[in-house]
């Protein structure tokens, strides 16, 4: 499997003159990112997720760790050129125009900065009509428009969004939705940071969750929404619950649970659930969603429980 | 060529904020009211006669070389202190506002290596305060060449040995800026170095004005260092008014300021490559 992105053991501490040992804000994590995929990270404040990006573009200096960007060493420049970032408080020139701002990243990426291909760029992501304007003029949404298009020049092999829709209108984030979902289609890779769970959930396919500096969950969607075991039943009204409840369905909302991998014993659950007056609905496998994997992911196992007789 | 683009690019920043435009259009307008007011009647190579805005002026018949030396040393010395003054202050914000935070990281991810950063800001400064200090010693020159038949590129010496002690100070400028990201630090660091070095450049006289001991010793030690903005100036207004400057000795003076300017990029972009944003 080819790999955008392979990150093994790294480690970053934020040292200061008044503390030597520094704060960890990544702790051996260990990542593999497959090309041609969307990549979420997910985590709370603090996490490390930016850290992380930094890291990844060496904008952070990691403490150690093996560190490969498009089968590349992230330091070498011809590797830069395949990768566009768009970083989380990003500030422009406010004395530049999109277009000369464009051109600017153009030339120091080393593509020409040919006015339709910039222009372009720009009807892209929605600012065709202030491509003559002072960026100093533009609103938070429309400078995160064009910093998605700064990150487009070249036509990146890996694109790394720190929060690509903060600031952008319900309709911009649809339209930037598309854009990654047309850059996907070509066989770029996506690394998007998102505190919107949804939005990480509509773009990318494979999810990682980071706390206190470590990757506590890796994998595809599907494998980390996926409840072991239980199906969700959607019976129509009128269904006896009390009944359901005796066949081994639980109540949860206005549908039911039932728990249990064995195919065979679900379908004489609904055997007997039809044979006392219950009209099946719907029955799919139930799924997490984002907000209770990562909340699962970042509630602390609970201790073992010891006993105090067994003390010293 | 990515150096090139940085210093390119900075300048663009530069000829978009209204302050240099404001500079530029108050070098050119120096130069059309010198260009227009300022009539010379020079007669087999003597000025005979000056007129500004139609007055005469009495002045005795002079070679007209000699009467035009304390214009030009007067430039020098306008283009040497005052005008690398306005300068620092000037230029105090671009490397900081490279370096705020949301642009560097966007920068640090493109194809630049950080030395091309720190070299092409500095070129993209030291680039701008030559093309003024250029472009208001040039055009003076032309000007009065034209009106007397007598051209002469000392003014223009004069004026590249003000980019040389003005590039100097910028080392030290950037260097702060890098540290601090910050433009009052960068035009305060610059405005100690220029006048330190302006006390530099008399030390041998002033250290026998303190008490002999510790306090000499320091000031003696810390001077040693220091470019000799004062000398260098004396040396660019005694090219401009036409005394004759010994080759080595400016030679020397210059390769003492570039060697300082290298010292202090070096550092400071050996203390950007550890740098984490």
């Amino acid at each position: 499997m080819s790999l955008a992105i392979a990150v093994r053991d790294v480690e970053k501490r934020y040292r200061t003159w008044r503390n030597r040992a520094g704060l960890c804000a990544l702790d051996g994590v260990t990542l593999e990112v497959p090309r041609g995929v969307a990549f979420g990270l997910l985590g709370p404040n603090g996490a490390g997720k930016t850290t992380f990006i930094k890291v990844l573009l060496t904008i952070v200096r990691p403490e150690r760790g093996l560190l490969h960007v498009l089968d590349g060493d992230p330091e070498d420049p011809r590797i830069r050129a395949r990768v566009g970032y768009l970083p989380e408080r990003l500030e422009l020139p406010a004395h530049f125009t999109p277009m000369t701002f464009l051109a600017s990243v153009s030339r120091l990426k080393r593509v020409p900065p040919l006015r339709d291909g910039l222009f372009r760029l720009l009807d892209r992501v929605g600012l065709a009509s202030d491509a003559n304007r002072k960026i100093g003029g533009f609103s938070k949404g429309q400078k995160q428009r064009l910093g998605l298009a700064a990150a487009l020049v070249g036509t990146p092999d890996l694109l790394v969004l720190d929060e690509p829709t903060d600031g952008v209108d319900p309709m911009g984030r649809v339209e930037i939705r598309n854009l990654l979902g047309a850059e996907l289609a070509r066989g770029c890779t996506v690394f998007l940071n998102s505190h919107l769970l949804a939005e990480t959930e509509r773009v990318c396919s494979r999810i990682g969750i980071i706390a206190a500096g470590r990757l506590v969950r890796q994998g595809s969607l599907e494998e980390l929404c996926r409840a072991e075991g239980r199906w969700r039943v959607r019976f129509a009204e009128g269904a006896d619950a009390a009944r359901l409840a005796d066949i081994g369905f639980r109540t949860a909302g206005e549908e039911f649970l039932f728990a249990g991998d064995d195919l065979l014993a679900l379908n004489r659950a609904l055997d007997r659930a039809r044979a006392a007056g219950a009209v099946i609905a719907e029955v799919r496998p139930d799924e997490k969603d984002l907000e209770q994997v990562m909340s699962e992911a970042l509630t602390p196992a609970p201790a073992p429980l010891t006993d105090p007789e067994a003390r010293p | 060529m990515t150096v090139l683009a940085i210093a390119a690019d900075l300048w663009r920043h530069a000829f978009a904020r209204k302050w240099f435009l404001v500079l530029g259009a108050a070098v050119t307008l120096f130069l059309v009211f010198v260009a227009l007011s300022l009539r010379l009647e020079v007669v087999d190579g003597a000025l005979a006669g000056m007129r500004l805005f139609g007055q005469s002026t009495t002045l005795e018949i002079t070679a007209v070389d000699v009467a035009l030396r304390p214009i030009f040393k007067a430039t020098a010395i306008i283009l040497y202190y005052p005008f690398t003054l306005f300068l620092i202050a000037l230029c105090a914000e671009f490397a900081p506002s490279l370096l705020q935070a949301g642009r560097i990281e966007h920068m640090l991810s493109l194809p630049v290596r950080r030395f091309e950063l720190v070299l092409g800001t500095y070129l993209g400064v030291v680039g701008l305060s030559a093309l003024f200090s250029l472009y208001g010693a040039g055009g003076l020159c032309l000007i009065l060449g034209v009106k007397t038949g007598v051209l002469t590129l000392r003014p223009v010496l004069a004026a590249l040995l003000g980019t040389t002690a003005f590039a100097t100070v910028y080392s030290g400028m950037l260097a702060a800026a890098v540290l601090a990201r910050s433009a009052t630090s960068s035009a305060g660091v610059g405005m100690a170095l220029y006048f330190a070095g302006v006390l530099a450049g008399y030390r041998t006289s002033l250290a026998p004005m303190m008490s002999e001991g510790i306090s000499r010793r320091v000031f003696e030690a810390a001077t040693a260092v220091l470019p000799r903005i004062s000398t260098l100036g004396n040396v660019a207004s005694d090219i401009a008014g036409g005394r004759a400057v010994s080759a080595a000795h400016v030679g020397g003076l210059c390769a003492g300021f570039l060697a300082f300017a290298a010292a202090v990029l070096a550092v400071t972009m050996w203390g950007f490559e550890r740098k984490d944003y």
